[in-house]
């Protein structure tokens, strides 16, 4: 099963089974991470729309409509904005 | 603010109490939290539990005898750096705010932090030791080279006027306190609150920038093989500091949010811009560091211009996480193969291997989900 993931207006299906930051690398992102467990906060991004499921409670401090893609996984079509995201051409065309 | 007691006998209710200048702790109890974020950390901290010796350092010393004389002052200036911040931090959390908290859960937090500190004083010793046939020649010059004192001043100052005021405070309760300087300087409540919330500010930069460049230069070493054994006690330190710049910054952004004590929302607008000086200058002084470290030449992977732009980095992304606005132009991570040894692998591996970074302590799987009883009948 998949879900819809939009970054940055960049739209691709990403697997339920894995965590965000997980796909997002399968699909080439580049995106700011550290610990990959919860607990540092630097995979934090801006969730537009849609919702997550934690696989790790995190420990970070998240603000308000934020979320940290290392421990948590697509709930429904979910869309992020992560300003410093490096995409790669196959999906900016 | 009441006056320090190791045990108070005024029945209070911890869940009412702010973090800090409220009453003393008295029954340390964990079965209720008002911030249960720092009885996770304690958790999360103690199942991080590692000891130096379990690190097979004994290879580095042939590394760092093979290194270039330029070389081997980056790596042994990184070191002793590290020394003097962690010869900080093992005693600074303790003795300045445990007189301070009010919460049992911060309490206990503050002492398995600093606890932590000391493993990694340990640790250094350790490394040293197997790479010198006499470590004073290093420990000595720590507190005699210029380089590395220019910053300790900044980094302990706030803490030391913190512990005096707050030691003035608990004598005379609130008035005029003259400096041995002739200052005199009028101590209140209020007073301790700007300085305790510019002391957390500083302690967060230290840990969250300040630490990171010194992390920088030691896996350096590492992404080419050498001095591996010092880089897998770096990791180890560098998974606990994650754990401790969280903190920091968890309390700061409490208080910013006005989700604790009101007043130190106040303080937190006021004193704003002296907070962002203070990782301002941090980010500065780091940059002055990495033209001292480089002065003889660069290594492979890492030069002065790389470095400064990775303080530049790591500085917007410690000051964004509390709230202040991104200062610098850097917008990537020059040296994205960092984050690659940032990793905290929580795999469970046989503790025996001394050489795997971590291992769990006595944890068990409990999480049932109701379709694991599905095929159950009576």
């Amino acid at each position: 099963m998949s879900k819809e993931m939009v970054i940055n207006g960049e739209t691709f299906h990403a697997s339920e089974e894995q965590t965000l930051l997980e796909n997002l690398e399968q699909q080439g992102i580049q995106t700011e991470y550290q610990c990959r467990d919860g607990h540092c906060g630097a995979c934090q991004c801006q969730l537009i729309s849609g919702s997550v499921e934690y696989i790790i409670e995190p420990l970070a401090y998240v603000r308000k409509n934020h979320i940290l893609t290392c421990c948590s996984k697509a709930k429904s079509a979910i869309e992020l904005v992560i300003p410093e995201a490096k995409l790669p051409l196959k999906l900016t065309g | 603010m009441n006056k320090y007691t190791t045990f108070s006998k005024v029945q209070n209710n911890a869940l009412t109490e702010p973090m800090f200048f409220g009453n003393p702790v008295n029954v340390a109890r964990y079965d209720q939290q008002k911030f249960e974020i720092f009885e996770k950390l304690i958790e999360k901290q103690l199942s991080f539990f590692w000891r130096p010796e379990e690190v097979d350092v004994s290879r580095d010393r042939v590394d760092f005898q093979d290194l270039p004389e330029h070389e081997q002052h980056i790596f042994i200036s990184n070191l002793k750096y590290q020394t003097l911040l962690d010869s900080i931090q093992g005693r600074s959390p303790n003795v300045a705010l445990l007189p301070l908290v009010s919460l049992p859960e911060l309490e206990t937090w503050i002492e398995t932090w600093a606890f932590s500190e000391t493993i990694h004083s340990r640790s250094y010793t350790h490394i040293i030791r197997n790479l010198f046939n006499n470590p004073s020649d290093v420990f000595d010059d720590i507190v005699n080279n210029e380089e590395i004192l220019k910053r300790a001043d900044d980094i302990a100052g706030y803490y030391d006027d913190l512990i005096t005021a707050t030691q003035f405070y608990q004598l005379h309760g609130e008035g005029d306190y003259t400096h041995s300087d002739g200052r005199v300087e009028t101590i209140t409540i209020r007073a301790l609150k700007r300085k305790v919330y510019l002391c957390m500010n500083s302690v967060n930069a230290l840990e969250a920038i300040r630490f990171y460049v010194s992390f920088a230069c030691s896996f350096a070493f590492a992404e080419r093989d050498l001095l591996e054994g010092n880089a897998k006690i770096i990791k180890l330190i560098a998974r606990d500091e994650a754990l401790h710049l969280n903190a920091t910054q968890h309390i700061l952004n409490l208080w910013r949010d006005g989700a604790d004590d009101p007043e130190m929302a106040e303080i937190a607008k006021e004193c704003e811009q002296e907070a962002i000086d203070i990782f301002m200058r941090a980010a500065q002084q780091e940059k002055d560091w990495a033209e001292y470290l480089f002065k003889d030449g660069s290594m492979i992977g890492l030069n002065k211009d790389i470095l400064c732009q990775y303080v530049e980095y790591i500085a917007n992304v410690r000051m964004q996480a509390i709230g202040f606005k991104p200062p610098f132009a850097t917008k990537s991570n020059p040296i994205p193969w960092i984050n690659n040894w940032l990793v905290s692998d929580n795999v469970q591996v046989a503790p025996q291997e001394s050489e795997i970074s971590s291992y769990l302590v006595g944890q068990i799987n409990s999480d049932m989900d109701a379709d694991d009883l599905e095929d159950f009948e009576l």
